[in-house]
């Protein structure tokens, strides 16, 4: 009843998920989704392989029955309710185009299920083969199109019906990375455009991040954390999501008292710091805490400057546009992750096995919640 | 797309190539020139006869076996067709990966036996008193003559294709990709409509090859029109043992024959492109 209650509220959500689960004989695939997705809002789904996207995407789209728990579309309970019943165009990773089929023909497809009639059919799928700007391919047989077309189409023919809402599972994982980037624009002006809701899996960060609205992370069918890309960039919940967003240097110490007014001191393995007491407000001593501070806020000096922090020697590095990662390993034996920018780097005449000093302001340190409870 | 083929796809297919010349093409030639020699007193000479040719092809007999043939093989092709297609669809898209091993082991089994040990049985199965009869005699109905006439030779000659056909339909409706059913569902496409929107096209290579087999199986067939349609009025196998029986007609026989082979390598180009013909440009 009370959870009923909480779902009217959001009348605003145009897809419910109420603690759905899904198993497959024994095994749990996706474990108790519980979360709702905006109108017009273009929400990912990101997880490594296996993780549960793809099923969570299918349950939505009708083509996989939840074992437990219930799903709302536009305020209506969808359980058992066929695919082709509902208004859930996706968009496959192999895309699944009809090759017997020519492109024009393709797009009109759904459009001739429904029984819309031939003129009428042909310039609507005019239209939106203009919208893709694949006008040209129309007569065309699918195998004879490059991926950047066939995705085009792909879209064409999910959108031809004018949806509320559409589904992409990992549509661009089979273009390379010039076009991948070009089909990411493409695909953010459309749901821009359209105003409609875009549900997007994939498992490829730069992707998520760079067009969704909000971003759900999953892990073994557990979701992890759902938020915005800037707030899970900056606030990861617990050391999955640190760990799976790959920028972040985690740290288990153990809290040592106060320090000031409104900090703690905090040892842990090879040096101590201070957390700031917005993070633990309710921190006491000898508890056990895990913190992170992203490789972007990390310092590096040389030994000989005399700043206190955590020695290290440099195991590698790696160039990523304008900056670098600089890998260290520790006397421990922790991987620790600096990223600098290249002429700060230069002035470090850093090389394999130099022995550097990492150190942090303590208001770049950030609790994770999730393995802090 | 036109791909010319290189030395090494050659190399690869020479036995083929061999086979077929020392099986086929040779004696094809021979038939050919069979087809123009003359028979005197019972004895065959080489010659430049186009005798025979003029005698088979102006005659009327010739032209109804042709014909009758064609629409029974064309008929027990379609029939066949038919008739798998439910059983193929169950078997590929509703059976257990090990419930497929087995069926496709028992639609082998048939291939063991005779085919003529078959039709004599079927024989037994569809005779005024058989037992097909008798059942329909306990409801006051027939019996049914299904001995000697089209119905006998069709059942006949789907007996003898059934199986392979199920096979190729099968092992072309597991190479559907199971994604194109999924979207055409998720476009609102029911399942039945699915079935002929989506998988028979996509199947459409293997069932018309399948098809194209029922075909040239039926068409060349001599077991059922003899024993199941009585032999008259013939078919051309029939008809090509009809002639070499009476008066050694060799000559004659090869006419027909040749007639046969060039009727299913032409339904046969045409089945093949028919299947590979792709939509637009
Ligand atoms: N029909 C099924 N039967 C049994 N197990 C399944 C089925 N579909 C999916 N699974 C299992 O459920 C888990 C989640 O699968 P899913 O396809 O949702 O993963 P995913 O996150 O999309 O992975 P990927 O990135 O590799 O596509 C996997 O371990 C998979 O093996
Ligand atoms: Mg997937």
């Amino acid at each position: 009843m009370e959870a009923n209650a909480q779902m009217e509220q959001h009348s605003e959500a145009i897809v419910t998920f109420d603690n759905v689960v899904k198993r497959f004989g024994d095994f749990t695939a996706v474990e108790k989704a519980h979360f709702e997705i905006g109108r017009g809002e273009f929400l990912a789904i990101m997880g490594s392989s296996g993780c549960g996207k793809t099923t969570t995407l299918r349950m939505l789209a009708g083509l996989e029955d939840p074992t437990e728990g219930a799903i709302y579309l536009d305020g209506e309970k969808v359980n058992g309710k066929a695919t082709w019943d509902r208004d859930t165009p996706m968009v496959w990773q192999s895309l699944a185009l009809f090759p017997f089929l020519t492109v024009q023909e393709n797009v009109e497809f759904a459009l001739k299920m429904r029984g819309v009639g031939k003129e009428e059919r042909r310039q609507r799928a005019e239209k939106w083969l203009e919208k893709m700007q694949i006008t040209e391919f129309a007569n065309r047989n699918i195998n004879q199109l490059s991926g950047g077309q066939k995705q085009r189409v792909a879209l064409a023919r999910a959108l031809v019906t004018e949806p509320k809402i559409l589904l992409l599972d990992e549509p661009l994982s089979a273009l390379d990375a010039h076009l991948k980037v070009r089909m990411q624009a493409v695909l953010s002006n459309l749901q821009k455009d359209l105003g409609i809701t875009f549900v997007y899996v994939t498992h490829s960060m730069s992707e998520a991040f760079s067009m969704a609205d909000r971003v759900v992370i999953m892990s073994r069918g557990q979701i992890e954390q759902i938020g915005t890309p800037e707030e899970i960039y900056r606030e990861p919940y617990n050391r999955f999501v640190a760990e799976f967003l790959g920028s972040a240097n985690i740290f288990d110490g153990v809290v040592q008292g106060p320090a000031g007014a409104d900090g703690w001191q905090v040892a842990y393995e090879g040096g101590e710091t201070i957390l700031p007491k917005s993070e633990l407000p309710d921190g006491r001593q000898g508890q056990k805490v895990t913190f992170i501070v992203s490789a972007e806020n990390m310092q590096l000096s040389l030994p000989d400057s005399g700043q206190p922090g955590i020695e290290a020697s440099v195991a590698g590095e790696e160039f990523i546009g304008g900056t670098a990662m600089v890998f260290l390993e520790t006397a421990g034996g922790q991987e620790l992750k600096v990223q600098k920018s290249h002429d700060e780097l230069s002035l470090l005449n850093l090389h394999a096995g130099s022995k550097v000093v990492v150190h942090w302001e303590s208001g770049s340190c950030h609790v994770l919640p999730g393995e802090n409870k | 797309m036109t791909k010319r083929p290189t030395l090494f796809s050659l190399i690869l297919s020479m036995p083929l190539l061999l086979w077929q010349l020392l099986f086929f093409l040779f004696p094809l030639l021979f038939l050919v020139a069979i087809s123009f020699w003359t028979v005197r007193n019972f004895q065959m000479q080489p010659d430049l006869n186009f005798g025979n040719w003029e005698r088979v092809l102006t005659r009327g007999v010739f032209w109804d076996a042709y014909f009758r043939t064609m629409i029974l093989a064309t008929a027990a092709a379609a029939i066949t067709s038919i008739i798998a297609f439910p059983a193929s669809y169950a078997i590929s898209f509703k059976m257990s990966e090990k419930a497929k091993r087995w069926m496709i082991f028992i639609l082998i089994i048939p291939f063991f036996t005779s085919y003529l040990v078959r039709v004599y049985s079927l024989q037994v199965f569809l005779s005024d008193a058989g037992i097909v009869n008798a059942a329909f005699g306990y409801l006051g109905l027939g019996p049914f003559p299904m001995l000697n006439n089209a119905f006998g030779i069709i059942v006949g000659m789907i007996t003898l294709t059934l199986p392979l056909v199920i096979l190729l339909q099968t092992f072309s409706l597991n190479f559907v990709n199971r994604d194109l059913i999924e979207a055409a569902h998720n476009l609102r496409c029911g399942r039945l409509r699915t079935v002929f929107a989506v998988i028979v096209p996509s199947a459409k290579v293997g069932l018309v090859i399948a098809a194209l087999f029922a075909f040239i199986l039926s068409f060349g067939d001599f077991v059922s029109p003899l024993y199941l349609g009585g032999g008259n009025p013939p078919t051309l196998s029939i008809m090509i043992t009809d002639f070499t029986k009476s008066g050694q007609q060799w000559p004659r026989a090869a006419v027909v024959a040749i007639m046969m082979i060039i009727t299913l390598l032409t339904a046969a180009f045409a089945a093949i492109t028919y299947a590979y013909k792709e939509r637009g440009r």
